[in-house]
């Protein structure tokens, strides 16, 4: 009766080891405990003005080496600003103090994580300290209105006073696109309506009460951002000594440019040229209509 | 301890008696957990028949699921260019889901039915009630044993389900179809979180299937007719109402746990 029973005993116990192992080697070798550092690490402050995607234990990188991990991420109190403390190896105590902390992204859409560029400091940043150099997560909606030129408008701190103008057509502009002299936000669209008698569009624009010496002969355009960005007014100063005033009207417009309409032309070369507003032979940096091609 | 279910032609009665006299089979069962120690060996007995005995199985279905799993993640995530995820997939889909209830569904059919066909016959063959003549307590003789060695065996074959299934995926992934092997682990161990992913996912389900599929098992061997015809239908249901308890669990627990 002994001789089966010590066999049962040995294979079951072998069975049980085996599944331990396969714990541990599921525990250790397959999950972020892998990750863990054998050695100490310090902690380090880092404030940044926007974190993006950035998690707790997101890897935290040297020249693209993994050297410690993102411990928290909380909220200054009162502050707009998120403080993130990073776990770094104690073997990687030599970071210089004026290093630049920078949320990266790893690809088009992967996790992000934080990049640490050394800085030139003698002195290297201590347990506790902070990285006081950061660079806030880039977000993809900003870069792209970076790119096409249109994603700022301005901020109106200064209050705003309302211009109408008249257009035969707007295109795509809609409200709260942002309204432009010389590339620089300066307002926004208030409204988009179209105006019963007169049949065309009547904008409203916000501009900043700061630019209060617009020519009242200046001339309003409705561009396109790009190829395929967003539309925005563009305002292009006249030479009056007169400036505009909240309620006036400009006079001068030129309406969207429709993609259809331009190509269009290109391919007949010149047939029915687009139906300009008053006064468009001021804007001289439109996109030229055809005909010269 | 005569546990029979009363006779009744109803379908939705039927079961339902069949569920409450199972509860109540659970209870007994636990009762009786303390006297069964006395019968430790038949306890390591059994899970050397459960446990170790369906090691071969469980090791040869987990690299065959892993390698599978790796071979349609590979293809569909090549359609994006994100190959080098698919080993983290693997882990995942395997950790959370696939391992345990693959393990509980092959451990139903390997080991629930052949407790539910000895038990049976023992009640058939009358040993059952010879065993109660001679003052032995057949609940902590024969099915509390059973129901232990289940209870212990089932999450270490999970985790040996999962290994397997790692070093499958690992398998055709890397030596195969050529995703690097550091990105393969790099991928892996930066999603996969032990309290989330191993504690939950594989320990605490396969913790929970294995009981309900060995209180099944032990259920369905008690309270069988003692007939061979009995018996047959008795292994039937043991792997349909496991299969369907199992596939039901899952789906509360994830519920939870997520």
């Amino acid at each position: 009766m002994s001789q089966p029973r010590s066999s049962y005993a040995v294979g079951t116990g072998l069975f049980i080891v085996l599944g331990f192992a396969a714990l541990a080697y599921l525990a250790t070798q397959t999950s972020s405990v892998a990750n863990v550092h054998q050695g100490a690490s310090y902690t380090v402050d880092a404030h940044f003005a926007n974190i993006g995607q950035l998690k707790e234990r997101a890897p935290v990188k040297i020249a693209g080496v993994r050297v410690g991990q993102v411990q928290s991420i909380t909220l200054q109190p009162g502050q707009e600003v998120a403080d993130v403390k990073l776990a770094i190896d104690k073997s990687y105590d030599k970071i210089p103090l004026d290093s630049v902390a920078t949320i990266f992204t790893s690809g088009l859409l992967g996790d992000q994580y934080i990049g640490i560029q050394y800085g030139s400091s003698k002195k290297a940043v201590a347990d506790g300290g902070t990285l006081a150099l950061t660079k806030p997560a880039q977000q993809l909606e900003e870069m792209i209105g970076k790119f096409f030129g249109a994603g700022g408008t301005a901020d109106n701190l200064g209050g705003t006073y309302a211009v109408k103008a008249n257009f035969t057509n707007v295109g795509t502009l809609s409200v709260g696109a942002p309204v432009k002299m010389a590339g620089v936000p300066i307002g926004s669209v208030q409204s988009v309506v179209a105006d019963p008698v007169k049949l065309d569009a009547e904008v409203t624009l916000a501009i900043d009460k700061r630019y209060n010496a617009i020519p009242d002969d200046s001339s309003a355009a409705v561009f396109t951002s790009g190829l395929i960005g967003s539309q925005y007014v563009a305002i292009q100063p006249g030479g009056s000594p007169d400036a505009l005033k909240n309620g006036d009207e400009m006079v001068l417009t030129q309406s969207a440019m429709q993609l259809e309409d331009l190509i269009g032309k290109f391919l007949v070369n010149g047939s029915p040229s687009d139906k300009k507003d008053a006064g468009d032979g001021k804007s001289s940096d439109t996109p030229a209509p055809t005909g010269k091609h | 301890m005569n546990v029979r279910a009363p006779h009744s032609n109803n379908v939705v009665v039927q079961s339902l008696t069949q569920i409450g006299l199972c509860g109540l089979f659970l209870l007994t069962l636990l009762a009786s957990v303390p006297r069964s120690f006395r019968y430790a060996c038949e306890t390591l007995r059994q899970l050397w028949f459960v446990g170790a005995m369906s090691l071969a199985i469980i090791m040869v279905c987990g690299l065959f699921i892993g390698m599978v799993l790796m071979l349609q993640l590979y293809n569909v995530l090549s359609i994006f260019g994100s190959t080098s995820a698919s080993g983290m997939v693997v882990a995942l889909a395997v950790y959370r889901e696939l391992g345990p209830v693959v393990t509980a569904l092959l451990f139903a059919g390997r080991a629930g039915t052949s407790i539910t066909a000895e038990i049976g016959l023992m009640r058939a063959t009358d040993q059952i009630d010879a065993m109660e003549m001679m003052a032995v307590d057949p609940i902590a003789y024969v099915a509390t044993p059973r129901f232990l060695a289940g209870l212990i065996a089932m999450p270490l074959l999970c985790c040996v389900f999962c290994a397997m299934a790692i070093f499958g995926g690992h398998l055709v992934g890397v030596t195969w179809l050529g995703i690097d092997n550091g990105t393969f682990w790099s991928n892996m161990t930066a999603v996969v979180v032990v309290h989330t992913d191993i504690v939950n996912g594989v320990l605490f389900k396969s913790l929970v299937f294995g009981a309900v599929v060995s209180l099944i098992a032990v259920f369905q061997g008690f309270t069988t007719p003692p007939t061979s015809e009995g018996v047959a239908y008795a292994t039937t249901r043991t792997v349909v109402a496991s299969s369907i308890a199992i596939l039901a669990l899952d789906f509360v627990l994830t519920a939870f746990l997520m």
